[in-house]
């Protein structure tokens, strides 16, 4: 029910996206990597780490922390993972946006 | 730092950390960033990593303070709304960075002018003196009779044992000083060093002990155990070769043996740039003397007692020597300064004022140029901001908004501004030969300092007020439903343009006195250096040499040593004549001598006349070419055994024989016996206080030996060429006598001027500055009104109007604006002319042709700059105009 009203942004639904496919390495840097190779999308240092913190509020994330590291000046790694409300909130995405597309192909060109 | 543990730039990191620490990724955004920063240095390059870090650690820190997060934890919800508007105003000053770029500059070039005259006045003024409990030292000086005249005298030996006898405890180790020029031989060429004769307390006065050896000892003050010197870091370290042993030894001064005792500490060079000081002791003789009147005080406040003590009781000690010593100290009394306004003279501080006052005035320019782009903007936002107001924002808020900008503004120009004023101060400092530097006390302090910065940037916040209250006003009081039915040009009313044009009269107003004052000291420096000086300096080189007393005791001796070098100067082939005086004019010297001219009523001594006294060689007129008015000049005929004689100049025969017989009058000075004048001389202009017509007495050399000696020898060619020559020929005469400030008389006279050319200088630097400013603020305000009137204008031409009746309207409108501030800035012109005459000690004249050409100059100027935006106007399509609808 209550996954029903989260509302994915672009960027929002973007970034659930990545998370899902980079899996068990998905922190910050390559997340940022990966929306600029894969989405095409170059943004913020500070935007990325504002639009996660909103996925977490949101709860379609959930972080935890790994352990501390030599490279990183013995910080340790916060890994994103998508939660249930995430994924329900990006099927709903999905679904919303292919009901929308559906019986446009004349006028878009088949996808 | 080489094998894998590479770490980011550290301050970076701590900025990075401490910004950050309100996010829960606080650790994360630290650690993603080190990580990147890691792999970026193996790829690539450290240095390339570690500038990769700082941008992107400035990134997030602009981010973080300025998008921000609405963080839950703050203490006011002003901070808040402050951020908030800071955040706005920076982005809506970025939006424009041409304007917001113009408007710093000009801010910054406004408040430069005035941070350097700041560093001026700091440097000069209020801490000239770089000594321990500086504000504890005083100086006493006596007043003369004239009760109007505050003129600072000094003071006799007698009057000043009396003071220190009686204000011991109220002012400790009262310090009589006293003018001492050093000849100085051996180890090296003869030199002439600038010394001081100074009491035992002088070091403990000024609170500075020699770093080596030790000050001077009471008994030192008594003739014959005087032989001591105390000399500066510079000498001992220039003459000495910085060698320890020196103290305990003698040295060859004036010519007489003296012992070093001690080595002062670097920098200190008090009074005067002084190198070396000696007791000043008095004779049996000397010390009883009341009118005579030649020493310096200074002092040093008791502990527990103030200024003002020191005051009242110098006060009833004047009082009491009044009373008891009526002859000399009649109508006299004496006054206590603190020693930065004690040694100074008045004509700097009169020039200090000038100059504030010409930097206050491009700086009230830069701020209604300032205004004026503000205004323009917040007419394109005037819709905006009237929607926001319809839509319940609060006036105040809008105002707010408008200051934020300002002060951001303001924020931008501060270091720049200090840019400019280290500029200012920098070719100022540099541009002051050494020679005269030494005179002026602090002149090599002036720098940018804390005081300055502070100061900077309280004039910062007062001007961003300034400027950004008047435009923020106006948007303010718009009225909503007015800007919301106009046609989108965003309500620009009547009164908005009223204040525009306000400005603009108000911009030409300030150029033209500044203009007038900046032409009038260059006029006069140029008439002082190349015009008319009634001899002719060129070709003239000039050298002084001063005869100790030990080795030229007499009379005799310092004859046959003038004639002697005259002689041989004159014999050498490059030079057609040489002379000698004992003060030649443009020198940096004076001698003044009261007369008392034979049948008149006798007076007291010191109320009889001063004349300008010179004793000169036979050479002397024709050397010069001074012209002889009447009668004839010195001869080489005038021997001490024959009649003693003078010649006057015209403008003191005139003042003393108004009409006429000044040839034949008899006159004496100091008692002395009776000369009678034979001659009429012309004026020379000896410096720029005095003027051309200072009332002059000659008298032949011979009979009146001086013990300084200015020798002026006219070369065949350049000056400069026969220095050599010159100085060999006098060192045949006396080996081991200096010869020193050799220069071309050219040169000296630019000397002289050299205060003068300052004043110039700086007043024609604001000037420009503010000429340029002025034009600029015009240029941008008639450009933007024909803007606004271009579909006026375009109705205009669609009904018929011509091209020039366009550019007539378009140039009408600044003519208007322009006569108004033109007449308003010519009384201002006048009025500050006037105030430079009384300031500048009569050297400024003014008149009526300079303020009325400058202002013409202006109006045509400011015009000029309005013809491009009429022009402009006149090009108008009237298809397009009404299309802009």
């Amino acid at each position: 029910m209550k996954s029903e009203d989260v509302y994915l942004g672009e960027l929002e639904q973007l970034l659930l996206l990545i998370v899902l496919r980079l899996g068990d390495d998905a922190y910050a840097n390559p997340i940022g990597e990966d929306l600029r190779t894969s989405a095409g999308r170059r943004i913020a240092r500070g935007a990325l780490y504002t639009a996660l913190e909103r996925l977490e509020v949101k709860g379609c994330l959930r972080s935890m922390l790994g352990e501390p590291l030599p490279e990183r000046g013995g910080r340790a790694r916060r890994y994103f993972t998508v939660t249930p409300t995430g994924l329900r909130a990006l099927r709903n995405s999905r679904r919303v946006l292919l009901g929308l597309w559906d019986g446009l192909e004349s006028k878009l060109g088949t996808p | 730092m080489t094998r894998g543990s590479i770490a980011p730039p550290a301050r970076a990191e701590r900025l990075l950390e401490r910004i950050v620490a309100s996010s829960p990724y606080a650790e994360d955004i630290a650690g993603d960033l080190h990580e990147s920063f890691n792999a970026l240095a193996q790829r690539r390059s450290l240095t390339l990593a570690r500038w990769w870090y700082r941008v992107q650690v400035f990134a997030l820190v602009v981010r973080f303070m300025f998008r921000g997060r609405t963080r839950p934890r703050r203490k006011g919800q002003v901070m808040d709304r402050l951020l908030m508007e800071a955040r706005f105003a920076v982005r809506s000053l970025l939006k424009r960075p041409g304007l917001t770029a113009a408007a710093a500059m000009t801010l910054a070039l406004g408040l430069g002018a005035n941070a350097a005259v700041f560093g001026i006045i700091g440097a000069l003024v209020l801490h000239p003196y770089n000594m321990p409990a500086v504000e504890r030292i005083v100086t006493v000086s006596e007043t003369t009779p004239n009760k109007s005249d505050t003129r600072r005298e000094t003071v006799s030996p007698a009057n000043f044992l009396d003071w220190r006898r009686d204000l011991a405890g109220t002012v400790d180790h009262l310090t009589a000083m006293e003018w001492w020029d050093v000849n100085l031989v051996g180890r090296d060429e003869p030199e002439r060093a600038l010394g001081f004769r100074v009491s035992s307390g002088f070091f403990a006065a000024v609170g500075i002990e020699p770093v080596l050896g030790r000050g001077f000892r009471a008994e030192e003050e008594s003739r014959g155990r005087d032989m001591v010197i105390v000399l500066s870091d510079g000498l001992w370290k220039r003459r000495f070769g910085a060698d320890p042993a020196i103290v305990g030894k003698s040295v060859l001064a004036n010519g007489a043996q003296r012992t070093v005792v001690g080595i002062m500490p670097p920098g200190f060079d008090f009074p005067q740039g002084s190198e070396l000081w000696s007791p000043l002791s008095f004779d049996p003789s000397a010390a009883p003397i009341r009118s005579d009147r030649y020493l310096s005080v200074v002092g040093r406040l008791h502990e527990g007692k103030s200024f003002e003590d020191a005051s009242a009781q110098m006060a009833v000690e004047a009082a009491r020597l009044a009373r008891d010593f009526p002859t000399d100290n009649k109508d006299r009394s004496a006054r206590v300064y603190p020693i930065s306004r004690g040694m100074g003279d008045d004509g700097t501080e009169r020039v200090l004022v000038l100059w504030q006052a010409a930097a206050l005035f491009v700086l009230l320019i830069a701020c209604a140029n300032i205004a004026n782009l503000l205004l323009a903007r917040g007419s394109e936002r005037g819709r905006e901001i009237a929607v926001r107001l319809a839509l319940g924002s609060s006036r105040g808020r809008v105002v707010r908004e408008s200051l934020v900008e300002s002060v951001l503004l303001a924020v931008v120009a501060v270091p720049l501004s200090l840019g400019v004023s280290w500029l200012f101060l920098t070719v100022i400092r540099s541009s002051m030969p050494a020679r005269v530097m030494r005179f002026v006390a602090g002149w090599n302090s002036m720098r940018v300092d804390a005081p300055l910065v502070a100061t900077t940037v309280g004039l910062a916040v007062v001007a961003s007020v300034v400027f950004g209250l008047l435009p923020a006003l106006q948007i303010s009081r718009n009225s909503v439903s007015d800007a919301l039915k106009s046609d989108g040009r965003g309500g620009a009313g009547p009164g908005r343009h009223r204040l525009r044009r306000a400005l603009v009269v108000a911009e030409i107003a300030l150029v033209l006195p500044l203009l007038v004052a900046a032409i009038l000291s260059v006029r006069s420096v140029t008439t002082l250096v190349t015009g008319w000086q009634g001899y002719d300096p060129e070709g003239v080189l000039m050298l002084k040499t001063a005869l100790p007393e030990a080795r030229y005791p007499d009379a005799d001796s310092r004859r046959r040593f003038a004639a002697d070098a005259l002689e041989r100067i004159g014999a050498l082939p490059a030079v057609s004549t040489a002379l000698v005086a004992n003060v030649l004019p443009s020198s940096d010297a004076g001698s003044g001598r009261y007369i008392e001219i034979e049948g008149r009523p006798t007076v007291e001594r010191l109320q009889r006349p001063l004349v300008s006294y010179r004793t000169v060689s036979d050479e002397y007129f024709s050397g010069l070419r001074l012209p002889i008015v009447s009668g004839r000049g010195v001869s080489r005929a005038d021997q001490p055994s024959t009649l003693h004689v003078a010649v006057v100049s015209e403008s003191m025969a005139k003042k003393f024989w108004p009409d006429g017989g000044a040839i034949g009058a008899r006159l004496r000075v100091n008692d002395q016996p009776w000369m009678t004048i034979v001659g009429i001389s012309g004026e020379v202009i000896h410096d720029w206080f005095e003027g051309r017509n200072a009332p002059t007495l000659y008298r032949p050399l011979a009979q009146a030996p001086p013990t300084d000696m200015m020798f002026a020898v006219r070369a065949k060619g350049d000056p400069t060429a026969i220095v050599q020559d010159v100085r060999r020929a006098i060192a045949q005469v006396d080996a081991a006598q200096p010869i020193f400030d050799v220069m071309p008389m050219r040169q000296a006279i630019r000397d002289r001027t050299i205060g003068l050319r300052f004043v110039a200088g700086v007043m024609g630097t604001f000037a420009a500055l503010a000429l340029v400013l002025a034009v600029l603020g015009l240029y941008a305000v008639m450009s933007y009104l024909v803007a606004q009137r271009v579909r006026e204008i375009g109705v205009r031409i669609a009904l018929g109007a011509t091209t020039t009746d366009v550019t007539r309207l378009a140039l009408g409108q600044a003519a208007r604006l322009t006569a108004i501030g033109v007449g308003i800035g010519f009384v201002l012109a006048v009025a500050l002319g006037r105030v430079m005459e009384a300031g500048l000690l009569g050297i400024v004249s003014t008149d009526f042709v300079t303020p009325v050409a400058t202002a013409l100059l202006l109006a045509v100027t400011t015009l000029a700059s309005s013809y491009l935006p009429a022009r402009r106007a006149a090009a108008v399509d009237p298809m397009v105009a009404l299309r802009t609808e």
